[in-house]
């Protein structure tokens, strides 16, 4: 496979593996970094990459573990993630007014067990089948229905819990 | 939209049952103006999922261009065969490779040499009976002090 080809197999699904590897890791820079080391890593095993019937699902994967490995390891050596605040909001008004909202749902999520937090964003934001998620974290879909469920009424409990609070 | 089918459906999302038209729809209207009063609390969730999509990677990707690298390995490689292949040719094709005339010259100067040789061990029979008379002038020597 030559470069080229490459690229355009794989570039278009960057920005969902940066959007996953970040809401793993929290820090933009860190969520930059794993996409290039899964990029490297793809490009190495670029012959096999042709064999996988859906390199997106693959290279989502690959960043799911990956970034899951480098949790563990900062933990481990007790580095604390740096954590970015989320800027991207302010272009429409409607999500200006739902800005506190927002982060709000962005620090519920960040508190979500791993596995929940991947899900959520694997099917709330990115859209993708249970199927694909399935085959994605080598689960089945019962477990990651079961799973999204606990992660949105988790979001849910929390968010009112502070809304109300917000309100009283 | 009716409310009621909102409901329904919010209800359904949370036990994790909707589909992802169902779940276009539900985004659809909570990113809409004039989300019921009541619902305004989960607003922000389908906000902040619409948000998280619009975010993008903004490092460029940098891939190492190893495909010339090794490129350029086999070019070392045919290059040393090349140079391996000359040089063994050029060993095989550089054999002198004698005329008639040169051939008899060579015959020649065998038949010599051995005539030569021939000669010089004939010689060498003259000397090897002075041995003997060196033996006898030790001996004579021992006796006649």
């Amino acid at each position: 496979m030559k470069q080229k080809e490459f690229i355009a197999t794989v570039i278009p699904f960057k920005d969902k593996l940066y959007r996953l590897a970040k809401r793993i890791l929290v820090s933009n820079d860190e969520a930059e970094d794993a996409v290039q080391e899964v990029y490297l890593k793809l490009w190495k095993g670029k012959k096999k990459l042709k064999d996988y019937r859906n390199p997106e699902a693959f290279a989502m994967t690959m960043t799911k573990n990956y970034c899951l490995d480098r949790l563990k390891s900062k933990q481990a050596s007790n580095l604390k993630i740096v954590h970015n605040n989320f800027q991207n909001t302010d272009n429409v008004e409607r999500q200006v007014e739902a800005n506190d909202g927002v982060s709000m749902v962005f620090k519920i999520m960040e508190t979500l067990p791993e596995q929940q937090r991947i899900i959520l964003q694997l099917r709330d934001v990115e859209q993708f089948e249970f199927s694909e998620i399935a085959e994605m974290l080598e689960s089945n879909e019962t477990a990651v229905r079961v799973s999204l469920s606990r992660a949105r009424k988790t979001v849910r409990e929390e968010l009112i819990k502070k809304y109300n609070y917000g309100i009283s | 939209m009716e409310l009621a089918k909102i409901e329904a459906l919010l209800d359904a999302y949370f036990e994790g049952n909707t589909s992802l038209e169902e779940e276009t729809t539900l985004r659809a209207y909570f990113n809409s103006e004039g989300v019921a009063p009541h619902l305004e609390a989960y607003r922000s969730i389908f906000v902040g999922f619409e948000t998280a999509k619009a975010e993008v990677s903004e490092r460029d990707l940098k891939l190492p261009t190893n495909a010339s690298k090794s490129n350029r390995a086999w070019w070392y490689s045919i290059a040393a065969s090349l140079v391996i292949a000359i040089s063994v040719g050029g060993y095989i094709f550089n054999q002198p490779s004698l005329s008639q005339e040169e051939k008899d010259a060579l015959a020649a100067f065998q038949q010599s040499k051995e005539a030569m040789l021939l000669l010089s061990s004939n010689f060498n029979k003259g000397t090897e009976q002075l041995t003997f008379i060196n033996e006898i002038t030790e001996t004579k020597n021992k006796i006649l002090k």
